[in-house]
C-alpha cells in the first residue's frame, strides 16, 4: 500500500507539473492570500469575505444557480482567449467579439421568420456565431496582412465594438417605448431553455462545456488543429515545414471570435433575453483569467471558468451584504493572470524544491 | 477666413491638449522599448498616475503634490512590470495587460475605499489657469504644455545624445552583446521601465488633474494602448512621436466638438480607436521594433 502511494504520488505530481497545474494551483493561493491582504488594508474582514463568497455561490439554490450563470460566459471567453493562445496570439479582443456575437444573435432572435422554435434558435446562435468569428477574422487579417499587434488592434476593435451596438441600442434598434438602451424582448422561438424555471441559467453551460471538449479534440486531433499548435510553437519552424502560418493565424483568430460570439449569443438569447447596453461586466477580460488559471488547456477551462463563476456569484452576493464592490473579484482576477505567467516567481515564493525527478526539466522548458 | 478663426482655431488648441498626455505616455514607452521591454503596460501606467494624483491633490490639497503621486504612481506599476519581466522573466505581453487589468480593478476598489463611490472621485484642486496670451492655440494650454516640450528634447537628447542613451539603445537591440561587453543589463532594463512609467504616470495625472478635476472609473479609456500604437508609429522616437501623437489628438478634438452636431454620439466616440486601427493596418508594415525586445541577456 504504501509502495503503492509512493510510487503513484510522484506520477501524479509530474502529470500535474506537466499540465501548469500546480503553478495555477499556487497562484491562485497567492492571489487570493495577496488580496485578502488588500481587503484586510481596506478595513475589511478577509476570512468573513471568503466565507461569505463561498456560501454565496454554494449556500443557496440562488446562488448556486447564479454561479452556473456567471461561469457559462467565462468558460467561453477562457476558451476563446485559449485557442488563440494556441497559435501565439493575444485574443484581447474577446470582449468585442463577444458583443458582435450578442448583436448578431439579437438581430435574428428579434425577426418573425416564422420558424420553429429549435430552427429559430440555431440560426440565432449560428449568427452570433458567424458576427464574432468575422470580427476576430479582422484582428487575424490585420496581423497576418499588414502586421498590426494584436493587442492594440483588438482593445480598438472593442472599443469600437461597444460603440456599434450602443448606437443601434440607442437607434435603430431600440425597443418600442423603452426608457433603456435595449432591445426588443426575443422571441420566444428564440430563447435558450433555462434549466431551471426562476433562476438565469442556461441549457448554454452545457453547450460550453461541450465546446470544450470539441476544441480539445479539434487540437489534438485534427490536422488543421496541428498546424495552429505548430504555428504557435515555433513559426519559423512550421513555416519551413510547409504550414500556411497566414491561413493558421486567422482561422484561430476566427475559430476563438466565434467562440467568444458565443459568450454574447447565451446573454441574450437565454440571460437576459433581449440585447442590453452594456450587458457585460469584462467577461471578455475574464477569460483571461480563466485562460490563465486553466494552464490554456480547453478541459482545464471548464473547471476554471466555474472557479471564476462562484468568485464573480459570490462577490455579487457579498456586495450585497458587506459593501464591498464586485470588482475585488476582478483584482483577485488580475493577480491570477500575472502569478501565473510568473512560474520562477511562484517557485521562488513557495520555495518549491524540485524534488520529484522531471521537475527540473519542466522548469527549464516552461522558462524557454 | 472666419471658419478658420471660429472652428480651426479652437480645434487645433484643443489638439494640442488632448495629445499632451499621449505624448507623455509615448515618450515614456520609447525608453522602455528602446531598453527592450514592450510597453504593453502604458494603460495602467496612466491610470495609476490618473488615481495617485487625484488621491496626493485629495488628502494635501496641493496639485503639486498631485502631480508628484501621479509620477509616483506610475512608477510604481513600471517597477512591478520591471521586477516580473526583467528579474522573472514573465511574457512582456502577459505582463502588461495583467497590469492593465489590476490597475483598472484596483482603483476601482480604492475609490469606493476611499470615497465610497465607485463611479467616480471627488472633485479635487487642480490645474485651474490657462497661459493666455496673444498666441493662438498656445493661449489655451496650461504649464503642462512646457513641461511636455521639455520632456520632448530632454528625451530625445538623452536617447540618442547621451553614453546612456546608446547603452539602453543597445541594450535594447541585443542584450546578449550588451552583456558580453560589460554593461549592467538588467539595471539599464529597468532604468528605461521605470522611466516609462514616471513620464506615463505624469501623463495619467495630466488626464485627471489638468483636462478633468477628478478620477473617473476606467478614464483612461485605451488612451494607453493608442499610446503603444503611437509609439510603434514614432518608430519610437520622442520626436515623431509627438507628430503622431498630434494627429491622435486631432481625432480627439474634432470628437469633442463634433459632439452635439446632430450626428450620433456613439458614432462619433468611435472615432479615435478607428483612426488608431486604420493606422496600424496601413502605417506599420515596414517598422521594425528594436531587435532584443522581450529578448534576456542569456538567450
Amino acid at each position: 500500500m504504501k509502495t503503492s502511494a509512493k510510487r503513484i504520488l510522484p506520477r501524479l505530481w509530474q502529470s500535474m507539473e506537466r499540465g501548469g497545474i500546480t503553478i495555477s494551483l499556487a497562484a491562485l493561493l497567492i492571489s487570493l492570500v495577496c488580496s485578502a491582504v488588500i481587503l484586510a488594508v481596506c478595513g475589511y474582514d478577509p476570512l468573513e469575505a471568503y466565507a461569505a463568497i463561498v456560501t454565496g455561490a454554494f449556500g443557496s439554490q440562488r446562488g448556486f444557480a447564479q454561479m452556473l450563470t456567471q461561469a457559462t460566459p467565462l468558460i467561453f471567453t477562457g476558451l476563446a482567449f485559449t485557442f488563440a493562445k494556441k497559435a501565439s496570439l493575444i485574443n484581447l479582443g474577446v470582449e468585442g467579439q463577444m458583443y458582435m456575437g450578442a448583436l448578431g444573435a439579437a438581430l435574428v432572435g428579434t425577426l418573425d421568420l416564422g420558424l420553429p422554435s429549435l430552427l429559430h434558435v440555431l440560426a440565432a446562435m449560428l449568427s452570433g456565431v458567424i458576427f464574432g468569428a468575422a470580427y476576430g477574422a479582422v484582428i487575424g487579417i490585420l496581423k497576418v496582412k499588414f502586421g498590426s499587434n494584436e493587442v492594440v488592434a483588438g482593445v480598438m476593435l472593442n472599443s469600437i465594438a461597444t460603440y456599434i451596438v450602443g448606437y443601434l441600442l440607442n437607434g435603430p434598434l431600440l425597443a418600442a417605448g423603452s426608457s433603456v438602451a435595449q432591445t426588443e424582448k426575443v422571441l420566444t422561438t428564440a430563447q435558450l431553455p433555462r434549466i431551471f424555471a426562476r433562476y438565469q441559467v442556461t441549457v448554454a453551460i452545457f453547450i460550453a462545456i461541450a465546446a470544450c471538449i470539441l476544441i480539445k479534440w479539434f487540437i489534438g486531433k485534427t490536422t488543421l488543429g496541428y498546424e495552429i499548435r505548430c504555428v504557435g510553437l515555433n513559426r519559423k519552424a512550421a513555416e519551413t515545414a510547409g504550414i500556411r502560418i497566414g491561413k493558421a493565424l486567422i482561422v484561430a483568430m476566427c475559430v476563438s471570435g466565434g467562440i467568444a460570439g458565443l459568450a454574447g449569443v447565451n446573454q441574450v438569447l437565454g440571460v437576459d433575453r433581449r440585447l442590453i447596453n452594456s450587458f457585460s461586466p469584462g467577461y471578455g477580460f475574464n477569460g483571461i483569467a480563466v485562460a490563465a488559471l486553466a494552464a490554456d488547456d480547453p478541459i482545464g477551462v471548464i473547471f476554471a471558468g466555474v472557479i471564476c463563476g462562484i468568485l464573480r456569484a459570490g462577490a455579487m452576493e457579498l456586495n450585497r451584504t458587506t459593501g464591498i464592490p464586485v470588482e475585488f473579484v476582478d483584482v483577485i482576477q488580475a493577480m491570477i493572470v500575472i502569478f501565473v505567467s510568473a512560474p520562477l516567481l511562484i517557485k521562488k515564493l513557495a520555495k518549491v524544491r524540485d524534488v520529484f525527478p522531471g521537475g527540473k526539466k519542466h522548469a527549464a522548458a516552461k522558462e524557454a | 477666413m472666419q471658419i478658420i478663426l471660429t472652428y480651426l482655431i479652437p480645434i487645433l488648441g484643443s489638439t494640442v491638449y488632448m495629445a499632451t498626455p499621449l505624448i507623455f505616455a509615448g515618450v515614456g514607452g520609447a525608453f522602455s522599448v528602446r531598453g527592450g521591454v514592450m510597453a504593453l503596460g502604458l494603460e495602467s501606467m496612466l491610470m495609476c498616475g490618473a488615481f495617485c494624483g487625484v488621491a496626493g491633490s485629495f488628502y494635501t490639497g496641493s496639485t503639486a503634490v498631485g502631480f508628484l503621486c501621479g509620477i509616483l504612481g506610475g512608477t510604481l506599476i513600471a517597477l512591478l512590470h520591471a521586477i516580473l519581466c526583467v528579474r522573472y522573466r514573465v511574457n512582456q505581453v502577459i505582463s502588461g495587460v495583467g497590469l492593465n487589468l489590476l490597475a483598472t480593478a484596483a482603483t476601482t476598489l480604492m475609490m469606493q475605499v476611499i470615497w465610497n463611490n465607485k463611479g467616480s472621485s471627488e472633485m479635487v484642486a487642480s490645474v485651474e489657469s490657462m497661459i493666455g496670451g496673444p498666441i493662438p492655440i498656445l493661449n489655451v494650454q496650461s504649464f503642462n504644455f512646457f513641461v511636455m516640450l521639455a520632456v520632448v528634447a530632454l528625451g530625445w537628447v538623452t536617447l540618442f545624445r547621451t553614453r546612456y542613451g546608446l547603452r539602453l539603445r543597445m541594450v535594447g537591440e541585443n542584450p546578449k552583446a550588451a552583456s558580453a561587453v560589460g554593461l549592467r543589463v538588467h539595471a539599464l532594463k529597468y532604468s528605461g521601465v521605470l522611466i516609462c512609467g514616471a513620464l506615463a504616470g505624469y501623463g495619467g495625472a495630466f488626464l485627471s488633474l489638468d483636462q478633468l478635476n477628478m478620477f473617473v472609473r476606467g478614464m483612461t479609456a485605451g488612451r494607453g494602448y493608442i499610446a503603444v500604437a503611437i509609439v510603434i508609429l514614432g518608430r519610437y522616437n520622442p520626436v515623431n512621436i509627438v507628430a503622431c501623437a498630434l494627429l491622435f489628438g486631432f481625432c480627439d478634438a474634432v470628437q469633442i466638438y463634433l459632439q452635439g452636431q446632430g450626428v450620433p454620439a456613439q458614432l462619433i466616440q468611435m472615432l479615435p480607436y478607428l483612426v488608431t486601427l486604420i493606422v496600424l493596418a496601413v502605417g506599420v508594415k515596414r517598422i521594425q521594433p528594436p531587435a532584443g525586445v522581450g529578448k534576456h541577456e542569456t538567450d
